[in-house]
């Protein structure tokens, strides 16, 4: 019982701490749920991100270079290919700081898509990925340091559908 | 190898035995146990976590409101009234600058970054600020933290005509003024180096030349005229 009220006043202890931070940007990532992808063939995985309220951060397309464009960067497990990672368009908004000056922002909801490609060797079974989303977060008057988000989504790997041959009669058989 | 396949299979002591228990008929002096002492002292136990869980819950999230709500920024660094730490860090033509070297000075500290958008608006305001109030002794100086080479630092500077001396932050240097979580942040000195208000995130321009004024009009050299 000791150990029981312990481990709750540490987990809330910490709810807490994270909650007192909450005052700063944030991107977070909505859970993935396991995505079924065939084997030797490319599928696409949808990842959902939210930029907390008040925040912005660049597109992964920002129209300037000193800006620290979005970017999401991926450790695939053994005979997992990430192909070509789409980012959604930015939109061209002012801020108060650069009125005369448009930037192309993510804000509110946005999602990455990944190509993954599991190879023709691929065991059948559950695969993690694993990586982080780069983000420099601005508010109306001020800039935040370059942050890393942990992302994790998981794929289940299937056999492909057996190819069904056309059932055809030897021509040298009789009946 | 999938992850699926690294799967272990718990131990039957792990696997839940308390169905096994709850199934038990319960025994007459489980029931008397029920209202003795111990009952009595976990229940205790229980109230007084949820009670403390409860509290920290609500704690927090006011913390949490209460700097969303006021949208102010708030963050560590030398306060007003205390000496700002020295520091010494190369420029972009290659010298070591001393925060000291400026004694007898007011001083317009600036932490800036070439990713900072709101940073590329104020700097020509001090680029206009150096020149008029320099030769009255403001020395405007900037400090970029960023990860960009001093390639991209000085074409960034060069870019935006900065007229005062640009330095390569260090970690060490932004630890000391308070993390610099927020960009821009600047330090306004007196002419004995020490703080007379520290700002974070973009202000007016009214607002940034009544600092520098009130820069300016402290610090014991300015005393010594006076006398």
């Amino acid at each position: 019982m000791r150990r029981v009220a312990e481990a709750i006043l540490v987990a809330a202890l910490m709810s807490v701490v994270a909650l007192a931070q909450a005052g700063g940007p944030s991107v977070e990532m909505a859970p993935a749920g396991i995505t079924p992808i065939m084997r030797g063939e490319p599928s696409m995985v949808e990842l959902n991100f939210r930029v907390k309220q008040g925040f912005h951060i660049n597109s992964n397309h920002p129209n300037s270079a000193y800006l620290i464009p979005t970017a999401l960067k991926l450790d695939a497990p053994t005979d997992i290919a990430i192909g070509k990672i789409d980012y959604p368009q930015g939109r061209n908004l002012s801020f108060a700081f650069a009125p005369d000056e448009k930037l192309n922002v993510y804000s509110g909801d946005f999602a990455v898509k990944v190509t993954v490609h599991p190879l023709h060797t691929a065991m059948p079974g559950k695969y993690n990925v694993r990586g982080q989303l780069r983000y420099q977060a601005c508010d109306d008057r001020a800039c935040y340091p370059p942050r890393n988000l942990p992302v994790r989504f998981e794929v289940q790997v299937k056999k492909t559908a057996p190819h069904t041959r056309p059932n055809r009669q030897s021509p040298h058989v009789h009946s | 190898m999938p992850d699926s396949m690294h799967n272990e299979v718990k131990p039957p002591e792990e696997q839940g035995h308390l169905s096994g228990q709850n199934a038990a008929p319960q025994q007459p002096e489980a029931s008397a146990a029920a209202y003795g002492p111990h009952a009595r002292r976990n229940a205790a136990v229980i109230i007084v976590v949820v009670v403390a869980v409860a509290a920290m819950l609500i704690g927090g999230q006011y913390l949490a409101h209460k700097g969303e709500r006021s949208g102010s920024i708030t963050a560590g660094g030398p306060k007003p009234g205390t000496a700002a730490p020295n520091f010494a860090l190369q420029s972009l033509d290659g010298k070591t600058v001393h925060l000291s070297d400026f004694r007898g000075k007011a001083v317009l500290l600036n932490f800036w970054a070439t990713w900072c958008t709101p940073c590329r608006l104020e700097m020509p305001w001090f680029v206009e600020l150096e020149k008029q109030y320099g030769p009255q002794g403001l020395q405007v100086v900037g400090v970029a933290m960023d990860d960009a080479g001093p390639d991209k630092i000085a074409k960034f500077a060069k870019e935006m005509g900065v007229n005062y001396p640009v330095l390569l932050g260090k970690e060490s240097v932004g630890d000391e003024y308070g993390g610099l979580e927020y960009l821009p942040t600047s330090f306004y000195l007196d002419r004995d180096g020490k703080v007379v208000q520290r700002v974070f995130g973009l202000r007016s321009r009214s607002d940034i030349e009544d600092w520098v004024k009130e820069a300016l009009s402290k610090g014991s050299s300015v005393a010594e005229k006076r006398q």
